[in-house]
């Protein structure tokens, strides 16, 4: 195979690496404002979610991903779904994501306030940027906030939104090019970690949201998932296409 | 399909999927598995050896979505006509119970492994607490595991749902998914709360205190079995719930709405639900703020 069809490859499928690009990003930016207080959250020593950056927004991102697949399957019964049809899909898929992680954040609340008996609060900040209320009285004391505040529970849920959104954009561009469901999900969740795990370097453990000065780190990983990304898209559109012209299926 | 029918399916899908919830939690409290593993991992290390469980084979979503994904492939295969076309659920039972033995293989050499390790902070390998907590452990991963592959075989099935992804990769996302609810919502009460009862209910967990957890029980040591019992009453059913709600509010939504202005209705359900959830956690927020008040050691100028 020469060096001119796969370069001719590349250029066929130049949407689809801008879409896998663009849902790479959109999961890096929302790894950012999902408030993770990894195992000192678990403690109730910080605040966030009791749980690692990588692994809430693959499950939730994911779960997004199963509602996605299933509305594309819907869709391409009239045909290869195109701009519309994936708006669609996208917005299902982003619908999918929040819906987990908001039903996870409340049932964790309910465990702070009633299991373990302590108000939630933010320690990044003196007064809840979405509803005013005083943070820094109900902080217990020798630890850096514990719970879900408001302003972490809608940040939560935009880091939802923009990770399922993500994970359906790729997994709707990696359909246009190989049509295969059991690849493209598969691949999908490959590509979803990967962007998963370069933005949690950024937050080192622990982040509150959008509120919180580890935000502001963001442009770097939005530089390293780009790269990531296009990577990843080269890949994924190559793979299906050379399986193609060596007679693979 | 017939909507009874995608609505019977959905309530089925929610009612295993709490069952799976509430066992995945216990299974990893019994084993100390996730983050509360850092507590039982100091534990030793500053001074207070115990006879916990300690498993930390990897954080609750991966290990569940590999425990899944391992069931539904053995469920898959056996179903298969050139295999043994088995019928689906004692393929899933089959497959549920080897992922339960690859559970107890690696519940075994995590335990062993870990705290032959720590001989030199006094804390032993206790072939009883091993022998005694192991086929609970293991027990509570199959109830889980075959919850989830049943989940998963209802939505593969093209019978009834007929989701096109394969059988294991279902499985593997709803894996992922408990794991993440478990490790967020149900082990905060092991963690936070029962592993440090002697201090104040609603005291707060001060760093400095990290690893002093609580090693006494009711009545003599304080074993695994006990922090299950506890936590059977709040955290477990909590992330069942939990669980139950992410596949019955998903579920229903698509099923009910995916018709309604040409599939926009599921997505505008759904934004209405996250809404919701919104405000609910808003009232309980302000709810806590007012039942517990400031902490009394705070020191400085805000007002509360």
């Amino acid at each position: 195979m020469s060096d001119i069809t796969i370069v001719g490859m590349l250029m066929d499928n130049l949407p689809s690496i801008i879409g896998i690009i663009i849902g790479g990003i959109c999961i890096a930016v929302g790894v950012h404002f999902v408030p993770v207080g990894g195992a000192p959250a678990a403690m109730a020593q910080a605040t966030g979610i009791g749980t690692g950056t990588v692994q809430l927004a693959a499950g939730s991102g994911l779960t997004g991903l199963l509602a996605a697949g299933y509305m594309y399957m819907t869709l391409s019964a009239a045909g290869t779904p195109g701009i519309t049809e994936i708006v669609l899909i996208c917005a299902t898929g982003a619908v999918g994501a929040m819906i987990m992680i908001t039903v996870t954040m409340l049932v964790g609340n309910w465990v702070y306030i009633y299991g373990v008996g302590v108000p939630p609060a933010s320690a990044k900040r003196d007064y809840d940027p979405i509803t005013g209320d005083p943070q820094a009285p109900y902080v217990a004391p020798g630890t850096v906030g514990q719970g879900i505040p408001t302003v972490c529970f809608v940040s939560g849920a935009i880091g939802g939104l923009l990770g399922g959104l993500g994970g359906s954009l790729i997994y709707c561009m990696l359909m246009w090019v190989n049509g295969d469901p059991a690849i493209s999900s598969i691949f999908a969740i490959g590509v979803f970690l990967v962007n998963a795990v370069l933005p949690s370097y950024n937050i080192q453990g622990t982040i509150e949201g959008f509120h919180d000065p580890k935000f502001k780190r963001l442009p770097k990983a939005i530089l390293a998932c780009f790269i990531a990304s296009l990577l990843c898209g080269i890949i994924a559109v190559t793979i299906p296409s050379v399986a193609m012209l060596t007679g693979g299926s | 399909m017939d909507p009874a029918m995608g609505m019977g399916l959905v309530a089925l899908m929610g009612a295993a999927a709490t069952v799976a919830g509430c066992s995945e939690d216990l299974e990893s409290d019994i084993g100390s598995q996730s983050n509360p593993n850092s507590q039982v991992q100091l534990a030793a290390q500053v001074g207070y050896p115990h006879r916990i469980f300690n498993k930390a084979i990897s954080g609750e979503p991966p290990s569940n979505a590999m425990y899944c994904a391992v069931g539904a492939g053995v469920a898959m295969v056996l179903m298969s006509e050139s295999v043994m076309s088995a019928s689906p659920l004692i393929a899933i039972a089959i497959g549920a119970f080897v992922a339960a033995l690859l559970n107890g293989v690696f519940s075994t050499t995590s335990y062993l492994g870990r705290n032959a390790s720590q001989t030199r902070f006094n804390q032993y390998v206790y072939l009883d607490v091993l022998r005694n907590q192991i086929l609970s452990i293991m027990g509570h991963a199959y109830i889980a595991t075959f919850c989830i592959v049943l989940i998963s075989y209802v939505m593969w099935n093209q019978n009834l749902i007929g989701h096109p992804f394969p059988f294991p990769v279902i499985a593997l996302i709803w894996g992922l998914c408990v794991g993440a609810i478990g490790s967020s919502t149900g082990d905060v009460h092991y963690g936070a709360e029962r592993e440090f009862q002697d201090f104040k209910f609603g005291s707060g967990l001060n760093a400095a205190d990290s690893g002093n957890i609580t090693r006494f029980a009711e009545a003599g040591v304080r074993s695994s079995m006990d922090n299950a019992w506890f936590c059977s009453k709040f955290g477990g059913p909590a992330t069942g719930i939990a669980f139950g709600m992410v596949v019955f509010l998903d579920n229903w939504r698509s099923t009910a709405f995916t018709e309604v202005l040409n599939g926009w209705g599921a997505v505008i359900a759904g934004l209405l639900i996250v809404l919701l959830l919104v405000v609910y956690n808003r009232k309980i927020e302000t709810y806590a703020r007012k039942k517990y008040g400031p902490f009394p050691e705070y020191a400085g100028d805000i007002e509360a």
